[in-house]
């Protein structure tokens, strides 16, 4: 047998090995290494902020994540169908109603959300922080969702050019079934992990980019400070750009580099957290399509 | 007999994939090795021509590594005297160069007998002559599997012929050269195999699923039955072996089911399909002679079986499929107990009333028809079955065609994990486990081996005495002859046979 420089039950080499995983523990080791840096430097309100802040956007995205699933897994369902069946009205409309959606800029989309969100809240419809936040994720998601319709809709159409779907078919299995179980659920769950990795990325990229925009405020009563807490809006926040701005010292006095992670700290951990995150979802998402050869 | 015994272990990231102790190869023979498809005879014979890809797996071939086999005399030899016709023909193939260019590359240049390899393996067929094809490049889908099969082995002659004076150190390995090939091109290809035998002596390895082959080389050349040795590789209590199969096991079997005669039962019909069907812009019609003459509805009858025979690529897969309802025809008619079925019916009328209930069909690919991510004991879930369908009932089904102490264990285990022939026998158990009146078998025999094979045709046989009509396509003649009347078999013919129908088996 050829020899290994790792055997196969090396954790080091099962973590080299699987760049997604090994990139998940940078992400979690390098937020560690960021808390504790900011338990012992930064001060108390700002780190509460912070913390809340990256906790917000993280379920924030989970929230994106879980109504792009559903709604990318019923439209990518619904199309399939409707396509295959007798009469082409319902697959036509549905179709054009997707490609209009598909022609607005998913930034535009948030941001009509957002100004709706605005109305709302000037009107008093919406108060609680964790409502705003379900009413964020489910525009994100309006926007993005397509996306796991699209991957839906070609895992069925590549089953569909195999013998797969209509052997079953001829045994009597329910199409429902040979799509929901057999294609979707059992044969393509690495797909739509992928999948839904970037939307989370693209969520925290999306609501970092809108809460940039808006940070101008969308009316006179309604700001980023009537919106909850998240990295984007933290960033925002003055006394972040502040922060950041100082960076530009250091080409001016090198010397300010001993102060500026513990006197710039608030800017530099969230832009730190944000940039990390993105990088860190980046390469797990390209690690687990190696892992999984889903290119 | 002078033999060579291998030791042989190939493993891929620490997996065992081939483990055997004794494959012993004949020199100066025809080694014909039989045994269920997925059990390794591809894998041992690719090892044994220097064929595999150190890097890629880990192989042993006699407790030393492949490098120092590929390094060995015995491994140059067969390399460079030998031929390997691979299973898969366009894996072979250089698309960069016409298939003329190919026959006559490097050492094939000066070989003899080229035209009359190919028009022996032209003759008879249904595609337009070997001269259209010669300057093609070829491409996956052109020209067709049986053509590129015929190509290679073209070439696996020339290269007899050529390495003629080195013919004690070569080795040629036919992996399923015939297998798109129809009965009368197989044979062509057997003649000319035994004939380049008789002339060189070489030794040959023609791995195959087809038992028609011992009957063929028994009935046909006696003379030379003596270098000719059947061997079965067989994976028993989870260890790989290579056993020798006596010709006799095959051919008294099959005497046994010629001794009954079969007659035409005239009992109810369940199906009748008008013997014009328009599809693709051809018409395909049915009759019961050879030569089309007086086209006739195709009949499945209660308790009996119907046998569709057409060579390869005429449309035997299409045809069924259109029966069942998954491609649309421009015209065809078909009665199914009281209703009729034609191009307007609807997908949902299939859906509701025939697939599973009044037909279903068994895929010739396992591989395709199969959820490979499936548990063994979740590919029954689904199904349209009146009883309940427990762990008990699966086992029951699961028993009737694997060993019984391995059934266990097989429930928990993904099909993908499964040989070839475990996966047929699988699908075939998926539809057999169905109560419906008409089943109906694309290459049912397909990557069996001979037990499991006889157990199938067993099967069908209590599944007639229930009453259901069932409609074969198969390659193996020999064996569905013995099933069926001469009255039940139909021929299928095309408009133009000249083009091919679109591969609605969808490989």
């Amino acid at each position: 047998m050829a020899t290994r420089t790792f055997t196969g039950n090396s954790w080091l080499y099962n973590l080299t090995s699987k760049k997604d995983l090994l990139w998940l523990t940078i992400w979690i080791a390098g937020l560690g290494v960021l808390w504790i840096w900011d338990a012992l430097f930064l001060n108390a309100p700002a780190f509460v902020r912070l913390q809340t802040a990256f906790l917000n956007s993280l379920l924030t995205g989970l929230m994106v994540v879980l109504f792009s699933l559903t709604l990318g897994w019923f439209l990518g369902v619904s199309l399939n169908t409707l396509e295959h069946s007798k009469s082409k009205v319902g697959f036509a409309i549905l179709s054009f109603v997707t490609d209009i959606l598909r022609s607005i800029p998913q930034i535009i989309a948030v941001l009509i959300g957002y100004v709706v969100l605005t109305i709302l809240l000037h009107k008093g419809i919406i108060r609680s922080s964790f409502v705003q936040m379900v009413w964020i994720a489910g525009t994100i998601a309006i926007a993005v969702f397509l996306e796991v319709a699209d991957t839906i809709r070609q895992r069925i159409d590549y089953f569909r050019t195999l013998d797969f779907v209509d052997a079953m078919l001829c045994c009597g299995i329910k199409e429902r079934r040979i799509m929901n179980v057999e294609i979707l659920w059992k044969n393509s769950r690495s797909h739509m992990l992928h999948k839904l990795i970037a939307i989370f990325g693209i969520s925290i990229f999306l609501q970092c980019s809108i809460d940039f925009i808006i940070s101008v405020g969308l009316s006179t009563d309604v700001s980023l400070i009537n919106f909850p807490m998240t990295l984007g809006n933290l960033l925002a926040n003055v006394d972040s750009k502040q922060d950041i701005l100082a960076l530009s010292n250091l080409f001016t006095e090198p010397g300010y580099v001993s102060v500026i992670f513990t006197r710039h700290l608030q800017g530099l951990s969230v832009a730190f957290c944000i940039v990390f995150s993105m990088l860190c979802i980046y390469m797990i998402a390209n690690g687990f399509v190696r892992r999984h050869k889903l290119a | 007999m002078n033999e060579r015994k291998y030791h042989i272990r190939i493993a891929s990231e620490g997996r065992a994939l081939v483990a055997i102790d004794d494959f012993r190869l004949a020199k100066s023979a025809i080694t014909v090795l039989l045994g269920e498809s997925g059990i390794g005879k591809s894998l041992i014979s690719l090892a044994i021509a220097g064929l595999l890809d150190p890097d890629e797996l880990d192989v042993q071939i006699d407790g030393k590594p492949y490098a120092a086999y590929l390094r060995s005399q015995e491994a140059i030899d067969i390399r460079r005297n030998g031929f390997f016709v691979f299973q898969e023909p366009s894996s072979h193939l250089n698309p960069l160069l016409t298939l003329r260019a190919q026959l006559r590359e490097g050492s094939l240049a000066a070989a003899p007998d080229e035209e009359f390899i190919l028009k022996k393996l032209w003759q008879g067929s249904v595609s337009s002559g070997v001269e259209s094809i010669l300057d093609v490049y070829p491409k996956p889908y052109r020209p067709s599997g049986g053509e590129k099969q015929r190509i290679l082995a073209t070439m696996a002659f020339k290269k007899m012929a050529a390495s003629a004076a080195h013919a004690q150190e070569s080795l040629f390995i036919f992996d399923e050269p015939t297998g798109n090939l129809d009965n009368r091109l197989r044979n062509e290809f057997l003649d000319l195999l035994v004939e380049n035998f008789r002339n060189r002596m070489t030794t040959i390895v023609l791995i195959t699923h087809d038992y028609s082959t011992i009957s063929r080389f028994t009935n046909t050349y006696p003379t030379v039955s003596n270098h000719i040795l059947y061997r079965e590789l067989l994976l028993e209590h989870r260890k790989l072996h290579l056993r020798d199969f006596l010709p006799g096991e095959y051919i008294s079997w099959l005497e046994k089911r010629n001794a009954t005669t079969r007659t035409a039962q005239k009992t109810e019909t369940v199906l009748r399909l008008q013997p014009h069907v328009k599809i693709f812009g051809r018409t395909l019609s049915i009759s019961r002679d050879t030569e089309g003459r007086n086209p006739e509805p195709l009949l499945i009858r209660k308790g009996t079986v119907t046998y569709l025979k057409a060579p390869s690529g005429v449309g035997k897969t299409t045809i069924v499929k259109l029966m069942m309802g998954l491609i649309k025809p421009e015209t065809m008619s078909m009665e199914l107990g009281s209703a009729v079925y034609s191009e307007k019916t609807d997908r949902n009328v299939w859906a509701q009333h025939v697939w599973g209930r009044q037909m279903t069909m068994v895929f010739q690919h396992a591989d395709e028809a199969l959820n490979q991510n499936s548990k063994v004991k979740d590919v029954f879930n689904g199904l349209p079955i009146a009883g309940p369908l427990n762990e008990k009932t699966i086992v029951k089904s699961l028993s009737e065609l694997f060993e019984e102490e391995l059934v266990r264990g097989l429930l928990e285990t993904k099909v993908k994990y499964l040989s070839g022939g475990q996966k047929q026998r699988l699908n075939l158990l998926r539809s057999l486990i169905l109560r419906t009146d008409i089943l109906i078998l694309d290459e049912p025999l397909n990557g069996l081996d001979f037990a499991s094979a006889a157990k199938v045709i067993a099967m069908i046989e209590v599944k007639l005495q229930s009453g259901i009509g069932v409609l074969v396509i198969s390659h193996n003649e020999e064996v569905f002859d013995t099933l069926v009347a001469a009255e039940d078999i139909y021929y299928l013919h095309s408009s133009n046979p000249n083009r091919t129908l679109p591969d609605t088996s969808k490989r």
